[in-house]
């Protein structure tokens, strides 16, 4: 019995006295240290064997011990005294149901145009919003599509019955027209909303719907700021590991415009039903602003140059949740509102 | 559009395999959809955009091919030699309107023998989803597919001799055409005509009268270009379809046209025999030539990267343009008749971008300058829906295109209602009005879900009819079916939905968008909402007839619309501090015993205006429903609150206070207190 026994208990006490939970186990704890037979007591019991000289000394350890002890003790049994003495402690069954103001939830759609918003205002886009019903100017000849061309059988339309020239918007593109003829460049602006073409309904198509419209221009803008703003998008969207693949394509209102496909999120690229065993994923349009736009707003294409894309709202759901159906959107399930 | 792997190697030297050069197309911008396997050869189909009706023919995709392998052409199968004929006295041919055909070319041949085509010709006419008919017509196609070059075949001999006019139908003229259609003509449409009467819509479908059968022997081969704008009209207004008229909407090669007739002619003279032509044109026998100016410097400014002149000229030429330096920098680029897409600098400018690859223009990430403000009516629409969801409500997108029945179902006005001149089913009618029945119709789904608590909601535009366009203005709707429960721990605690929850969440939502003047005010069947004097909304609680027109049976809706722009006027969301109160309060309660008939609004005013400026608040704690209420009367808790905010209030203030109010109730309500 020597020093290296109290300094060996010392070290313990921590441990021990933490893992006190209860009255019960406190008792237990004071009568191993402090009982008759208690550890303090052996300890007590061994000082007449010492060495004279050592006696007072090791007295007096064994006294700063069993006041530290008897102080740990105090503190856990006031700890322990509040907890059961305020009638605490948890009773009740666990499994029962628990009891909370049920929560909403926003629609998919909504979800995913806010994250896109997100992604945009954080590069510096302002976002807009712009009439379902335009004007045949605003949705056709401005963008640069001719009434009477093959390229307008793309975008079928529905026509108001009494009003001439007026329609529901095929696209979001037409607020690309009113926000550079409302304001001067620089301009970066994206533009959410419902669009309408008279198609069939089935699982992939709708005959309403939400797009994403979003454009910039400025001073030099290039074709290389379109593949960047939008690689930084799709990773942001759909994960910083996808490839993307810009195709070239048509649209009247971009030129050198470009279909720009993901690699595929549910195979990686190896090809799968849900695309089509290509291993892409086609996810917007997009194209650098034709100069005829830009001479319809009154923008010199000479001094500037811009880039605009967009997308179907539903479509990037579909992709990023997994979702089968289209219609599914806007047949409001709850069980299906419930999921996101 | 259907073309096959052999039928192109006759044009362009191909080395690599069907799916590579399915996925070079591709990333060209011909998106090639699918490659299949038919015997010895490959078909493939792809997607043609509309600017490039040159890829509508096995030659315009060679030569694509030709461009993005860098590799040239094959030389061309030599021109047919053809015995001169004779000449065309008495034969003429007339166009009214050049505008309407700027070429229009015919060669007779005299002496075939139609009959089937040989083997070679109909597998490829197969391949590529053309019906094999004869010699004849199967050449007609060949070359259509082949070249790009729609051609036609009438009947020599029942034709009148004198020529071919090329002019607008007359009214009232009339055709049959080869699908055995009679069509009602009219100004709009063009017609290719004899003497006599119509033979042929121009570009789009032969006569039936006139059309070559087992026993033509002698043919009229026509082949002209006729304008997109009236093919397409005519198309359009006649509900017709063909591979001529797809590309005659689109462009076809002016230049092309008489030495496609001249290789038809042989290939005719070759499987059918006949050995007499003549031959005979109008119009413009040569597109004007076209140039482009192109401007080194603005490639690099417009796709992010350098690219030297050499390699321009490369590209350019590599696509069949004539491309001469003029400057440093400054290139006189000649485009051929075929590329109708290419016309001014920009294009030149996609065309370089595709062949270089888009690939391989790097990305950038551009600084954004933006003069484009902040739209709040955004956030604040971002508002709206969190704190409807924070009280549990869902958010529905429903259609915005409804039928009129649906309107009439719900027992509301069609009255100035937006119609929509080309639905495509009853669904599709009219714009709405109002959100009601599509929330209606909502409920009615999850019903039959079997859900017990509904609540949902909606923020969308509505649409009325207006003198010069249509009013668009953005609400909220949300309903409510069902019952609210959960277990506490002294039992299940069921909350029914009605008017009140409506009020709830309208409360809640304009108190925490900073609008405090709000009042609410029965109207019939139905709730008013109020700003100040203005009308911010409707509550509704349909009746039983109208929830069953919505298969809505033993449950009871109640639905709310609010006009968000109305509510985006007013709010606030300025904060103010008001200090804490100072002193403490004292709490009285007035338990009363009322008529049935007495509202909560008449009561708390009375207690308001006798209690005065002492009074806090004053709210309705709890009903009283018990037996010593007598029939027809009511029992309220009314919890009155006192505070000064200069003193501690003391009982002694209080109690008269509390007493004359208590008496005011009395008189004027005939309240009893319990």
């Amino acid at each position: 019995m020597s020093g290296v026994d109290i300094a060996s208990i010392k070290t313990n006490l921590e441990a021990q006295i933490s893992a006190v939970t209860s009255s019960a186990e406190l008792e237990e704890f004071r009568l191993k240290y402090l009982g008759r037979r208690g550890v303090l007591a052996e300890l007590t019991a061994v000082i007449p064997s010492l060495p004279k000289e050592q006696r007072a000394a090791f007295g007096q350890e064994v006294n700063v011990l069993k006041d530290r002890i008897a102080g740990l003790i105090d503190e856990k049994q006031r700890y322990l005294g509040v907890a059961t003495a305020a009638g605490g402690g948890i009773k009740v069954d666990i499994g029962l149901p628990g009891i909370a103001q049920e929560l909403g939830h926003l629609h998919p759609v909504t979800q995913v145009i806010t994250e896109i918003c997100g992604i945009f205002t954080r590069l510096g886009f302002a976002v807009m919003e712009g009439p379902e019903v335009e004007s045949e100017y605003n949705n056709f000849t401005g963008l640069n599509i001719p009434l009477e061309h093959p390229s307008r059988d793309a975008f079928d339309t529905f026509y108001l019955k009494d009003y001439q020239k007026l329609l529901l918007r095929s696209h979001t593109s037409p607020v690309q027209i009113r926000a550079m003829k409302a304001a001067k460049p620089p301009l970066a602006v994206v533009v959410p909303g419902r669009v309408y073409r008279p198609d069939a309904v089935d699982a992939s198509h709708l005959f309403v719907f939400h797009q994403i419209e979003g454009f910039m221009v400025d001073k030099d803008i290039a074709f290389s700021d379109l593949k960047g703003v939008l690689e930084v998008f799709a990773k942001a969207v759909f994960g910083q590991k996808i490839k993307m693949r810009f195709r070239p394509h048509f649209f009247p209102f971009t030129e050198p415009s470009a279909e720009v496909d993901i690699s595929c999120i549910i195979c990686q690229g190896k090809g799968c039903s849900v695309c089509g065993r290509k291993g892409w994923l086609e996810i917007l349009g997009s194209g650098m602003i034709h100069p005829e736009v830009f001479r319809h707003v009154g923008y010199d294409p000479a001094k500037f140059s811009g880039f605009a894309f967009g997308m179907g709202i539903e479509r990037i759901a579909m992709l990023k949740y997994g979702i089968d159906d289209i219609r599914l959107f806007f047949e409001n399930d709850l069980r299906f509102l419930k999921q996101f | 559009m259907k073309f096959t792997y052999n039928w192109l190697k006759d044009f362009a030297n191909i080395k690599i395999a069907p799916s590579a050069l399915a996925e070079k197309l591709t990333m060209a911008g011909l998106e090639v959809t699918s490659v299949r396997k038919l015997d010895s050869d490959f078909v493939f189909e792809a997607e043609v955009t509309s600017n490039r009706p040159d890829l509508l023919s096995i030659l315009g995709i060679a030569r694509e091919i030709a461009a993005i392998t860098s590799t040239k052409l094959k030389p061309g199968a030599p021109k047919p030699k053809i015995k001169p004929g004779a000449k065309s006295a008495g034969f003429k041919i007339a166009v009214t309107d050049k505008k309407d055909c700027p070429l229009y070319t015919a060669r007779i041949i005299r002496g075939v023998k139609v009959g089937p085509s040989p083997a070679w010709l109909r597998e490829r006419l197969e391949a590529v989803g053309c019906r094999s008919i004869n010699n004849i017509v199967d050449i007609t196609n060949y070359f259509l597919f082949q070249y790009g070059q729609p051609l036609h075949a009438f009947d020599w001999d029942k034709l009148q001799k004198g020529g071919i006019v090329v002019r607008r139908a007359a009214k009232n003229e009339s055709i049959t055409t080869i699908d055995g259609d009679i069509k009602e003509l009219i100004p709009e449409i063009l017609v290719i005509t004899d003497d006599q009467k119509a033979v042929a819509i121009a570009g789009i479908m032969g006569g039936a009268d006139t059309e070559v059968s087992d026993n033509t022997q002698n043919i009229l081969l026509e082949a002209a270009v006729f304008d997109p704008v009236v093919v397409r009209r005519g198309r359009c207004l006649l509900g017709l379809d063909s591979e001529s008229a797809y590309r005659f909407e689109r462009g076809v090669d002016l230049n092309s046209v008489e030495e496609v007739s001249l290789r038809a002619t042989g290939l005719i003279q070759e499987l059918a025999g006949g050995n007499y032509y003549l031959a005979a044109a109008a119009g413009l026998r040569r597109a004007p030539a076209k140039k482009v100016n192109l401007n080194c410097a603005n490639v690099k400014r417009l796709l992010g990267i350098e690219i030297a002149a050499p390699r321009i000229k490369k590209i350019l030429s590599g696509l069949g343009l004539t491309v001469k330096s003029l400057a440093k920098d400054r290139l006189d680029v000649a485009i051929p008749s075929y590329r109708r897409d290419l016309n001014t600098a920009i294009d030149l400018i996609e065309e370089i971008a595709r062949i270089f690859g888009y690939e391989n223009i790097p990305t950038t990430v551009p600084a954004v300058a933006n003069s484009a403000t902040l739209n709040t009516a955004i956030d604040l629409v971002s508002m709206v829906k969190g704190i409807l969801v924070g009280l549990g409500s869902s958010e529905v997108t429903t259609y915005s295109l409804i039928d009129k029945k649906s309107l009439q179902d719900a027992g509301i006005s069609g009255a100035d209602t937006v119609e929509i001149r080309n639905p495509l089913s009853r669904e599709q009618e009219i714009l709405r009005p109002t959100l009601i029945p599509s929330l209606m119709r909502c409920v009615s789904y999850n019903l039959n879900q079997k859900q017990n608590s509904i609540s949902i909601f909606e923020v969308a535009k509505v649409f009325c009819s207006r003198q010069a366009s249509p009013k668009e203005e953005l609400v909220l709707g949300f309903a409510l079916c069902g019952t609210r429960s959960w277990l506490s721990e002294q039992g299940l605690v069921k909350d029914n939905f009605g008017v009140l929850h409506l009020k709830g969440i309208t409360e809640t939502l304009l108190q925490r968008l900073g609008i405090n003047d709000y009042s609410f005010v029965s109207k019939g069947d139905a709730v008013e909402v109020l700003l100040g004097e203005q009308k911010l909304g409707t509550f509704l609680k349909p009746a039983r007839e109208i929830r069953e027109r919505f298969d809505i049976k033993n449950k009871e809706v109640v639905i709310a619309q609010l006009s968000l722009e109305t509510i985006f006027k007013s709010c606030n969301l300025a904060r103010k501090f008001s200090p804490l109160p100072l002193y403490p309060g004292i709490f009285r309660d007035l338990s009363l015993i009322l008529k049935e008939d007495v509202l909560a609004q008449d009561l708390l005013a009375t207690i308001r205006q006798q209690a005065g400026n002492l009074l806090e608040t004053a709210s309705i704690i709890d009903y009283y429903r018990g037996k010593q209420i007598p029939p027809g009367y009511k029992g309220l808790t009314i919890s009155c609150f006192y505070r000064s905010p200069e003193r501690t209030l003391t009982e002694e203030q209080v109690n008269p206070l509390h007493a004359s109010t208590c008496r005011a109730l009395e008189e004027r309500f005939s309240a009893r207190l319990r």
